[in-house]
């Protein structure tokens, strides 16, 4: 579109600024992928302080957290901390969504604001305070503290994309379902959760990421249940080890195809709206 | 569409999440907020009401150190992050084809949902002394310089959090403005350069606004960036939380800290959301 | 016939400070194709979505078949809607979406999929049960949507503006379809439309509403030929109307004089008083027009305006000397006699009886 328009109207000068903009786009690119690139790239990189030029390739910082016992502990502890968040702030972003998107009611913007603002506040400030909340009330230091918090702060992200989903549904669709003579509790499971399901499942994968990846609020309340990105966290603490960089890596893989999936069926299931 | 009367098919949509944010943000929050009232006495936390804390926090010049630094640091990160996140969200809201544009926006999402430590970690590497970068520039001459445990290892730590994330915002806020009234600027005999000062930044003001409010939050709240790359000398405030909280056993100091940051953060937000949504004075 | 099956009885619904329907009456007998027509915001929709039970009387009752419907939610009513959006479910295939109110009813598969394919085919889309309903053109989702509503065989189906989204030749075809559909059911259609053309084409009565209120009713010709008031006369169209004040009364004539000139219009009800101002209609297609002056009870010399074709029919627009523009429909072949392209006056002209008087 706008090549047409350069064609016409333009000079070699507008020609060069366009392409060095989009070389500019390129750099930007470089320097955020940078560093996922360079952990994979030294995860391979047999030398003990990683830099370039290369040395050998090796299997060996993967085979040491192979057969790390702690990894695995963790790994376990990150999959049941994710699948156990994902499921619950789905199904409170699910819940939030729908009434937003079906009822008018009495401070509105405050229910809202309430449901919308944890990710807005420092992960170090919620740390601290769950940390407090949950031994006040006894409730530290498990997996399920983590779960719990994880929740709170992922709910949103669910709430936004199933309300998102939410908004491409023909208005009348759920009242022509009571219509056909299903009530609103068989309309809910025949229409709206189907016609969700596409964000619903990305809302799922994506929660999932964010938990999977949290380190502030699990480190503070985990305890002893320490799960892969406080295990990462222990790790640099120390010194530098080029085993972060394999389970960095593996962190990578896992989250990121976790994001992707939930893009996919966000912007080409959920994309495909019906005029 | 809504009902007046009592209709449990509503409450059991509406409650689940208030019950939830009560129970698990809003008393989190308030506890916190009391907690920085109590004692702490032979290691022990009592609930009281004092200002004891707050006395000792505020009168320390480490703490004004450190929040000194953080603010300055924050800021720092959100002119520089804003002002070079720019040329490329402008590139990618004009210059590109949408196709192009959803496949960026669609990579640009991805590592704000991966993890941030090990992307951290990967910078202290590849700026070390004798990392990727000094390695490379010896190649033509240049270095080593020391780029960790400075205010740059910091910014390029703060970046590497915020940088995707104001780009896709300001591409956002500047793909969504009318193009024609753009193309009326040209029209009116106003250079391009021009027209960006003139008509696009005005015009996707919130959006840009909004974006670096973002970038603030983020770096203002961040402890990873500064005490790896950093080098947390002095501490910034969240690394004043973690000590104060991990070794000293201090929770009520930390959640001063806690409190003064949110006040920070409320403020800086409500000026933000107040110039962004300004009606624009007549010049 | 005995007993309406509908009937609305001072029926009033407000939104917060807007009243979207005032006073309502209105009985809708069995076997009827009523159609209920209206500007937009005239209630007409509100009056539909109450029957459906998708809205609530603010006060009033709504009767269906002699049952109070007032509490009556809407999946317990058996009045299926034919949406103006079709509303047909996205993730379901055509088939699915005709089964959606059998299976509500807890119908068993195998009764599901036979009623619904014989549904699909009796509005020739069979072919097309398992296709994703997005795929389909306009006019086989309206059939798919129709076979939805009416699988349940409802004593009373409601539809809104259903023909809206079609193309005009579309809507021709749908129309024949429906208006064959309710003569073979036998069943009671309630059609909200703001399409003129559709609600005289097809319906038994038409219900005009304006400002939530009922404004006329009655047969397409009464409406038609015998508007109950300005209203009425302005919103169906293609009518003149004109003003002026009675200066005689002979037998059931009365004179009228108006800026236009003096006209003879019949008055049977001879309630008309000398010196009354008063308002009369003159239906376009009533309306003779010749390029000499004609030898009629009234007649009034204008020049042309514009001409508008649709179909076979042609309005004129015309407009007399005193700046009144007035409208003269006739079949395309009577306007080559007319040689209307040259300039010139045109003599409109009518006969006393033609005209309508509004009642005061």
């Amino acid at each position: 579109m706008s090549g047409q328009q350069s064609t016409t109207s333009t000079s070699i000068g507008s020609r060069l600024l366009d392409w060095s903009l989009r070389g500019y786009v390129v750099l930007v690119f470089v320097f955020i992928f940078a560093p996922i690139l360079f952990s994979v790239v030294f995860s391979f990189n047999s030398a003990r302080f990683p830099t370039i030029p290369l040395e050998s390739f090796t299997l060996h910082w993967y085979q040491t957290i192979w057969n790390d016992p702690d990894v695995w502990t963790a790994v376990r502890n990150s999959l049941i901390v994710s699948v156990c968040t994902a499921l619950i702030a789905t199904l409170l972003g699910f819940c939030t969504a729908y009434t937003d998107y079906r009822y008018n009611f009495r401070f509105k913007s405050a229910y809202l604001a309430l449901v919308l603002l944890p990710p807005t506040i420092p992960l170090i400030i919620m740390a601290l305070a769950m940390l407090a909340w949950f031994s006040k009330i006894g409730a530290s230091g498990q997996l399920w503290s983590i779960i719990i918090a994880h929740s709170v702060l992922t709910a949103p992200f669910a709430m936004a994309i199933i309300r998102l989903r939410l908004n491409q549904m023909d208005r009348d669709l759920e009242s022509a379902a009571w219509n056909l003579g299903a009530s609103e509790w068989r309309t809910m499971r025949e229409v709206i959760v189907p016609f969700c399901k596409p964000a619903i499942v990305s809302a799922l994968f994506l929660t999932a990421a964010v938990s999977f990846d949290e380190f502030a609020i699990s480190w503070f309340v985990s305890g002893l249940n320490k799960t892969v990105p406080v295990l990462i966290l222990e790790i640099v603490q120390g010194n530098i080890d080029p085993q972060v960089n394999a389970i960095g890596t593996f962190v990578f893989l896992v989250s990121m195809t976790l994001v992707i999936v939930a893009q996919i069926f966000f912007t080409f299931r959920a994309g495909k709206s019906f005029s | 569409m809504a009902r007046t009367n009592f209709s449990g098919f509503a409450t059991t949509w509406r409650m689940p999440i208030i019950v939830w944010q009560v129970l698990f943000f809003l008393g989190p929050l308030l506890f916190m907020i009391a907690m920085s009232f109590f004692l702490v006495k032979n290691y022990r936390m009592v609930e009281a009401f004092e200002l004891k804390n707050w006395e000792k926090m505020l009168t320390r010049g480490y703490f004004w150190d450190s929040y000194i630094l953080t603010f300055w640091l924050a800021s720092l990160t959100t002119a520089v992050t804003s002002l070079l996140a720019f040329p490329a969200s402008f590139a990618l809201a004009f210059k590109v084809s949408p196709s192009v544009r959803r496949w960026a926006l669609f990579f640009l999402i991805i590592p704000f949902f991966t993890s941030y430590l090990v992307r951290i970690f990967s910078w202290y590497v590849i700026l070390a002394e004798s990392g990727v970068v000094n390695a490379l520039l010896a190649h033509i001459g240049l270095g080593p310089y020391t780029m960790l445990n400075t205010k740059f290892g910091t910014l390029v730590g703060y970046m590497t959090l915020t940088l995707p994330l104001v780009v896709v915002l300001q591409t956002f806020a500047l793909a969504n403005i009318d193009r024609n009234l753009v193309q009326a600027a040209h029209n009116l005999g106003c250079s391009p350069a021009r027209a960006i000062y003139a008509v696009i930044v005005p015009l996707a003001k919130t959006g840009l606004i909004v974006a670096a409010l973002f970038c603030f939050i983020l770096s203002f709240g961040d402890f990873v960036s500064p005490y790896y790359l950093g080098g947390s000398k002095p501490p910034t405030l969240p690394i004043l939380i973690i000590d104060t909280t991990k070794s000293g056993q201090q929770w009520p100091r930390a959640a001063v800290v806690a409190v003064v940051m949110m006040l920070t953060l409320i403020s800086i937000a409500f000026a933000a959301l107040a110039l962004a949504y300004r009606k624009r004075a007549s010049r | 016939m005995n007993q309406p099956l509908v009937t609305f009885d001072g029926v009033v619904k407000r939104f917060g400070d807007f009243t979207a329907v005032q006073q309502l009456d209105l009985s809708i007998n069995a076997g009827e194709f009523i159609a209920i027509m209206g500007p937009s915001g005239c209630g007409k929709t509100t009056t539909l979505r109450m029957l459906a039970g998708l809205d609530q009387p603010t006060e009033g009752k709504i009767h269906i078949d002699g049952q109070l419907m007032n509490n009556v939610s809407p999946h317990q009513r058996d009045t299926p809607l034919v949406w103006q959006s079709l509303a047909l479910f996205p993730f379901l295939n055509a088939r699915e979406n005709v089964e959606f109110g059998l299976k509500m009813r807890n119908q068993d598969a195998a009764t599901r999929r036979k009623k619904a394919m014989d549904w699909l085919e009796r509005l020739g889309v069979g072919e097309f049960a398992e296709r994703n309903v997005e795929t389909l053109s306009g006019g086989q989702r309206q059939r798919v949507a129709l076979a939805r509503s009416l699988v349940t065989e409802p004593r009373l189906l409601l539809l809104d503006e259903p023909l809206s989204a079609l193309d005009a030749h579309l809507v021709i075809r749908m129309q024949s379809v429906l208006t064959r559909l309710q003569r073979e059911l036998g069943i009671t259609f309630v059609y909200v439309t703001h399409s003129q053309s559709e609600a005289f084409a097809m319906a038994d009565r038409v219900v005009i509403m304006s400002n939530g209120e009922i404004a006329q009713i009655g047969q397409p010709r009464d409406i038609y030929r015998e508007p109950a008031n300005q209203f009425v006369a302005e919103f169906v169209g293609r009518n003149n109307i004109i003003s002026g004040t009675v200066t005689g009364v002979s037998d059931s004539n009365l004179i009228i004089q108006s800026e236009l000139g003096e006209f003879t219009v019949s008055d049977h009800n001879k309630v008309t008083a000398e010196g009354k101002d008063v308002t009369f209609v003159i239906a376009a297609d009533l309306v003779e027009v010749s390029r000499s002056p004609m030898n009629k009870a009234n007649s009034v010399e204008c020049t042309l305006i514009s001409e508008e074709f649709v179909g076979s029919v042609v309005t004129l627009f015309l407009e007399s000397s005193s700046g009144t523009e007035l409208k003269v429909q006739l079949q395309e072949r009577e306007l080559s006699t007319l040689d209307h392209t040259a300039g010139g006056a045109f003599y409109l002209g009518w006969d006393s009886d033609s005209a309508h008087l509004l009642p005061a």
